[in-house]
This record gives structure tokens, C-alpha cells and sequence, in this order.
């Protein structure tokens, strides 16, 4: 049967949110991560303030140089979540195959619902519909027969569209693109194949797959393979809705600006311990191993791990061992520019109690477990551990909410 | 230094310098033992900095004098030896050789200078049976955390009072208490310190030869002295404080059962091989007149078995790591075993059922959430 894979992206999702809750931004430049003068980074651009160049991931300060006349908003994490919820609630209606990429981005497998919803585009306006309907808000569409060519065709139906390649026609769609537009290929990579003088996806598509192979490895194979519009290499290759089993929770952290402030240093650390124990918590997972991940002003990258005597789910006790094994592993000197938390060695019991600590462990448990209602109903930044208060460490809302069917936390 | 010991003499205080002397030592020296002729015997002398052992072998000195020699290279040649005297010679550059009947060798040496010098053994504090010390270390050695970042945890605690001994062990997740009410003689004022496990395993085997021997036991700021006859062994003490013990003690179980040892270690090992493979998890449900213990493996299958009990409490179920449960089980020789319990989230206990007068074991294992 005919493989029908529809991508489904929200057109400036926070922003567009934002705009039913103060119709008075809709059409302004609107920046939504912070305020102008604040470290941070862009979590999303209105369509007005991109066409000053401002984009996501951008530093807040950058943005408001290209854009002074931007509003700045900081972000309701809470309302895009519902909103999330709201539109997985529609395209579940049309497929119980449904995987939420990120918050604000999700792939339909509608293969073999053509007598249920009609022909690829028809299918593709409903659904359309649909989530106007339900949300107010605008989307792009991509309908293509592989995971990858839809989630580059969305990108081409931008903004507000529907677009669909039909099967057989997905190399000729991706040749004139850059080959930047290919899922996976970043600054490095782009970098590399400009060197041997590739640019556009059909200048990769001409090549022998062997000679990709000798300058990537396995990566050019997949890369062959994506160029033609095949589903290769690494997620791309699973199959929509199937759920694998976490194999670690992290998070990371690149500092606007390198440091070699101690205590900004550890900070940071004990803030990322707080969001990766949050997250054990909703996956309900414990973990038995913490790695440290640094990376300094050369781009130099240790990483160091150890593993408890238990498993914990538990901001404290992640935080002690991480800021252990910095304090072992830095220097004191060298400027960092990235620090990465990791729980790993997961389970789903906390197992072995411990003697000498439980009292101690059990009022963390019961401490944390209130802090969880806490944020959940008003936001993560309502209540935090005395060492991160007004860290400037935005909560990551590009996630997936943990509730949806979705992208597993990320393996190793 | 010229001598002549008898081969079994020489072999069995070899034997004990073994598990003194360093294997992969970036000291060359402490690889080597100290030999040390002193009218009719030799002094043997190994130690690792941490630990160290001296004792006494009866021998013929025709020539006194002292050197060093590798030990296990020297144990493992004279082991091979047929059971006759050996003769040995240290020449002025260092190699050491030996007759015995027709067998000749020669080792090489190393200069006693290098060698370093032991603290010398205080004023005795009190007389320790060494079977009862023996038997205490036996009751507390395997709850000793193996984990080398927790260093107050990595031996034992000792306890020197009026009333007699006590040992407490702990790595966290269970606890080994035992008392035993002896005379000290001697003993002027209660004596607390930290015990590292390889001394205890290293006083384990100076008993195995005779227990029913006396230990004279003295100790310093830095070091604990046991010496038995002429033998000595002296550790230095672990620094730290050990975990305030008597406070995770658990005051009173509401609920008791009674085991017999053989039947519920039986039981419980083979249950244990359907456990998880890392948490070595099993269940136990206790109803009424019965015990029920069980496991699960996703992967290798699922295993219950169920022991008459008189129980006539509520239902309670109990995750525990086997492994702990086995070690106690394998450490006591009484025919019943008690365990008491309270729920779930609580620390569980078992104890040697009609333990002899004069002695408290206790073995406190915290619960798994399984």
C-alpha cells in the first residue's frame, strides 16, 4: 500500500498563541523568549519580526538590534502545552498514529485512510480545517509518502499551506533545495559538502553512494538515501507512534556569553539537574547514572559520568552528583560554553532504599512531589531550589509534552 | 645473614604475609618481605603502608643479619620445596640463596634500608578472645560498602566497653550489629574506632590457624595493634565518622515471624534466580499463616515459593535485594531465624533465633521499591 506520511507544523506557534490572548500583537514584529536586554535566547519569531532577520535560537540582544521596535514577551509555557494537547486532540481524530515531534509539530501516518478521508490533499485540508477550527491558529501541511519529504515539504508549504508530492516525484522535489532544508544537515555538514562542491540536495543525488560513504561513513549512506526521499538514518527510520523505551533524560545549557564564574557555573548545573529530575518525575523513571557534559571556549568536550548506589528521581540528589563531577572535572579557569546534565541507567522503580538517608530521602520525595503541583499549575518558574533562583535559564518549551505520544526522551 | 628453617615452618608464616604484602605496588619495596634473624628465629615483615604483619619463625641463625626478598616469587618456590630444612644466605649484595637437598636458587634481593620502618606496638589496652573477634568479624564483614568513595564505610566499626565488644558494619543500604558480652581484662576506658576491612579479613585468617587463642589489642591515634603469640598485625585506622548507628536502629517491629534458616535460604535462592539480574529484587507476602516469596524477570521466567509461618498480622508485602537476605542466612548456624518487619517503606530485621546468652546480633536491611 501506498505509504502517506502527513507533517503537520504550527506557522510562529508561540507567537501565533500568544496573539489569541493580545489580539493587539497580531501583524507587530513580536519576540517571544525574554525581554530585550536579557541573556536568552529566541524561542520564536512573529513573521513581521523575521523579516528583519530575527529567527529563533537567536540571542534575545541580537534580535533587538535588528529589531528594536519588537514587543518582547517571556512565554507562557502553560498555554502552549494546552494548545499542544488541543491539536494532538484533532489529528488523533484522524489517525491513531500520531507521534508530536516538539510542541508545536507532529507526523500523521494517514496511510490507507483514503476511504475514510479521501484523496492525499483532500485529506490534508481537512485536517487543515480541522485544527483552524479548533485552535484558531495557522498550520502548514507536507503530505508526502516518507516521514523526511513531508517534514521538507511543510517547510515549502509555508505559511498557511498544503502542499503534496506525489509518490515517485520526491527526488525531483528535493533536488533544487539546499541542502541545508535535509533533516540532520547542520552548519558542519553543509560545511563539508560545500567543500566537495555540494550544494543543492540534487547535487548529492547524483554522486555514488560509495563515494559519500568514504567521506561520512554510515551518515553518507543515509545521506545518499535522503537525498532520493528515503526515510534514512537514525529516527527517521522508525516507524510513526512506535514508542522506545528511554534510554537517558537530558538537558544542556550554551551560555550566552563563556564563563568562568564558579558559582554561574554550578548554578546552571543545578538548574539542569532540577529540569532533567522534573522530567524523571513525569516519566516516571529513576536514574542510576548522572553524566556531566562541558564544553569549553575551544569547543573542547569532556564528558564524565558516575553512578549512585540508587536510583533517584530527585533534584538534590542529581545536583550533588553532577556538581561532584565538576568540581572534579573543571579546572576553575577555562571559560565554559556548554553544560549538559544526563540521567541515564534508567528504571522505573527507585529500587534499594537507602537506610542511613531515608528520613532525609523521604521528605525530598514529598517535598519534590509538591513542587511538581506547584509548577504545574503555575509554571515552571514558580518554585525552584534556593541556588537557581533568577538563573535567567528559560524552561525549555520546544518539547514534546510528556503526556503526548511523541519523540522518547533523546537516546544517547 | 646465613640460616636454616624447616620448609612447613617457613611456608605457613609465608602464607600469612601474602595477603599483607602490595600486588600492584608502585613501590618496589613494599613488594618485597623483611627478614630479620634475632637468636633462634627469623622475623618475617610484610605490610602495604595501610596494613603490616610481622611473625616469628623458628630457625637455626649462623649468621645474623638482615635483607628483603620478593615474597610471593620466594612462597611460591618454597611451597614447591620437598619437606626438609632450607638453608638460606644473604650475600653483601643482596641475593638470597637456598639449599634444600639438591634444589639451589637464587633471588634477587633488595636492601632492607628501603624498608619501612612499622610503629611500634603501645602499651596493651585490654585480652580479646580471638574466636570471639573472629566470630564478630565473620557477623558484620560482607555489610562493609564496597564502594571506595565512601571511605568511613569501607571497614567497621569497633567497640571497646565495660559490657564487652561491639562490631557495626553498614554500607548504606543494610546494617550488622553484633554485641557480645565478654570480660576484657584490662580495659580502663570505652576504646571507638574504624576497622578497615582488609585488617578484618587479615585477622580472619591469623584464627584460622587457633582460635581458641588470646589477642592482646592496643591502639594509637593512627594505628590498631592484634597480636596473637608473636605474631602481630597493625592497620591503620579508618578517619571519619562512622554513621551515627544507634539512631537507624529500628526501635520496635509490630510484626515477627519465625524461619527456619535452612528452609527460607533454600527458598530464597531459588527464587533469586528469577530476579531481576542487576537489582536482584525478589517479593515477599506475608499472610496469614503463610510466607510467600516471589520473583519476576521479564526476560528468564518467574519463580514462588511459600513457607508455613505463624502469622496472623495483616498483609503486608516486602521488596528486598536476595543477596542481602542470603548473606545473613549464610553467616548464622542457629536452626531459626526471626525476621521482624512493618511495612513496606521500613527497615525489615532479622536475627538469629535463641541466639546464645551474652551475644545481640541484629541485621537491618532497608527495603527495595519494587
Amino acid at each position: 500500500m501506498q505509504r502517506l506520511v502527513c507533517h503537520v507544523d504550527m506557522d510562529a506557534f508561540f507567537v501565533s498563541v500568544e496573539e489569541l490572548f493580545d489580539p493587539t500583537l497580531k501583524g507587530k514584529p513580536v519576540v517571544v523568549g525574554g525581554q530585550a536586554g536579557q541573556r536568552g535566547v529566541v524561542a520564536a519569531a512573529s513573521y513581521a519580526a523575521r523579516k528583519y532577520g530575527v529567527h529563533s535560537a537567536m540571542p534575545l540582544r541580537t534580535a533587538a538590534r535588528l529589531c528594536p521596535q519588537a514587543t518582547f514577551v517571556d512565554g507562557h509555557p502553560a498555554r502552549y502545552r494546552e494548545y499542544s494537547k488541543k491539536i494532538f486532540a484533532v489529528l488523533n481524530r484522524f489517525s491513531p498514529l500520531v507521534e508530536m515531534a516538539s510542541i508545536d509539530e507532529a507526523y500523521v501516518d494517514l496511510t490507507g485512510t483514503e476511504r475514510l478521508h479521501g484523496p492525499p490533499l483532500r485529506a490534508g485540508h481537512a485536517l487543515h480545517e480541522a485544527i483552524c477550527k479548533a485552535t484558531s491558529l495557522n498550520c502548514s501541511l507536507g503530505l508526502a509518502s516518507s516521514r523526511l519529504v513531508a517534514k521538507v515539504t511543510s517547510d515549502q508549504a509555508k505559511p498557511n499551506g498544503v502542499l503534496y508530492i506525489l509518490p515517485g516525484q520526491e527526488a525531483r522535489f528535493l533536488a533544487p533545495l539546499d541542502v541545508r532544508k535535509i533533516p540532520g544537515v547542520g552548519r558542519k555538514t553543509e560545511a563539508a559538502l560545500r567543500r566537495l562542491g555540494i550544494r543543492y540536495v540534487g547535487d548529492l543525488g547524483k554522486l555514488a553512494e560509495s563515494f559519500l560513504a568514504s567521506h561520512f561513513g554510515r551518515w553518507g549512506l543515509a545521506l545518499a538515501g535522503k537525498a532520493r526521499g528515503e526515510d534514512a538514518g537514525g529516527w527517521f527510520d522508525s516507524p510513526i507512534g512506535s514508542h522506545e523505551a528511554a534510554k537517558s533524560i537530558s538537558h544542556e545549557h550554551t551560555f550566552g556569553e563563556d564563563t568562568a564564574d564558579a558559582v554561574q557555573l554550578e548554578t546552571t548545573l543545578t538548574k539542569l539537574s532540577e529540569m532533567v529530575a522534573k522530567r524523571l518525575r513525569e516519566h516516571r523513571l529513576y536514574a542510576r547514572t548522572i553524566q556531566l557534559k562541558l564544553r569549553d571556549e575551544d569547543f573542547e568536550t569532556t564528558t564524565r559520568a558516575c553512578t549512585l548506589d540508587h536510583a533517584t528521581q530527585l533534584d538534590a540528589q542529581i545536583a550533588a552528583a553532577v556538581i561532584g563531577l565538576f568540581r572534579k572535572a573543571w579546572n576553575g579557569k577555562t571559560p565554559i560554553r556548554l553544560l549538559g546534565v544526563y540521567g541515564g541507567s534508567l528504571q522505573q522503580e527507585e529500587g534499594q532504599m537507602n537506610l542511613l538517608e531515608e528520613p532525609r530521602t523521604a521528605r525530598l520525595r514529598q517535598t519534590f512531589r509538591s513542587v511538581d503541583h506547584i509548577r504545574n499549575r503555575f509554571g515552571d518558574a514558580s518554585i525552584s531550589l534556593a541556588k537557581t533562583l533568577n538563573n535567567g535559564i528559560r524552561e525549555r518549551v520546544h518539547e514534546n509534552p510528556y503526556d503526548l505520544p511523541g519523540k522518547a526522551p533523546e537516546g544517547k | 645473614m646465613e640460616f636454616s628453617v624447616s620448609k612447613s615452618d617457613l611456608v605457613r608464616e609465608l602464607g600469612l604475609t601474602q595477603g599483607v604484602v602490595e600486588r600492584k605496588t608502585t613501590i618496589p619495596i613494599l613488594s618485597n618481605i623483611l627478614v630479620e634473624t634475632d637468636h633462634d628465629q627469623v622475623w618475617i615483615t610484610a605490610t602495604d603502608l595501610e596494613l603490616g604483619i610481622r611473625c616469628a619463625c623458628p630457625a637455626r641463625v649462623k649468621k645474623e643479619g638482615a635483607g628483603t626478598i620478593p615474597a610471593r616469587k620466594l612462597l611460591d618456590y618454597v611451597r614447591l620445596l620437598p619437606d626438609a630444612d632450607v638453608q638460606v644466605k644473604l650475600a653483601e649484595n643482596q641475593w638470597a640463596s637456598f639449599i634444600c637437598g639438591r634444589s639451589r636458587t637464587r633471588i634477587a634481593g633488595m636492601s632492607r634500608e628501603s624498608f619501612p620502618e612499622l610503629p611500634a606496638m603501645p602499651e596493651v589496652l585490654a585480652e580479646i578472645p580471638l574466636s570471639v573477634l573472629s566470630q564478630m568479624i565473620a557477623s558484620t564483614i560482607f555489610a562493609i560498602s564496597a564502594e571506595e568513595s565512601r571511605f568511613t564505610l569501607n571497614g567497621a566499626l569497633l567497640l571497646l566497653k565495660d559490657t564487652g565488644l561491639v562490631m557495626v558494619s553498614t554500607d548504606g543500604h543494610r546494617l550488622a550489629l553484633i554485641e557480645k558480652h565478654v570480660a576484657l581484662p584490662g580495659l580502663t576506658a570505652v576504646f571507638r574506632a574504624l576497622l578497615p576491612r582488609k585488617a578484618m579479613s587479615e585477622i580472619q585468617k591469623l584464627a584460622s590457624d587457633d582460635p581458641g587463642k588470646k589477642i592482646e589489642f592496643s591502639g594509637n591515634d593512627n594505628h590498631l595493634f592484634f597480636k596473637i603469640d608473636k605474631r602481630l598485625l597493625l592497620s591503620r585506622k579508618l578517619t571519619g565518622n562512622f554513621p551515627d548507628y544507634e539512631r537507624v536502629l529500628p526501635k520496635e517491629h509490630p510484626h515477627t515471624l519465625v524461619l527456619q534458616r535452612e528452609e527460607f535460604k533454600s527458598a530464597i535462592e531459588r527464587v533469586a534466580q528469577f530476579a531481576d539480574e542487576r537489582s536482584k529484587a525478589i517479593r515477599m507476602k506475608m499472610l496469614k499463616g503463610e510466607l510467600k516469596i516471589y520473583s519476576s524477570g521479564s526476560e528468564t521466567g518467574e519463580s514462588e515459593e511459600t513457607l508455613p509461618v505463624e502469622y496472623s498480622g495483616p498483609e503486608v508485602e516486602i521488596g528486598f535485594n536476595a543477596l542481602y537476605l542470603l548473606d545473613f542466612l549464610r553467616s548464622v548456624d542457629q536452626a531459626e531465624v526471626e525476621l521482624h518487619f512493618k511495612d513496606a517503606n521500613s527497615a525489615g530485621e532479622m536475627r538469629p533465633h535463641g541466639a546464645p546468652a551474652g551475644t545481640i546480633y541484629r541485621y537491618v536491611v532497608m527495603p527495595m521499591r519494587i
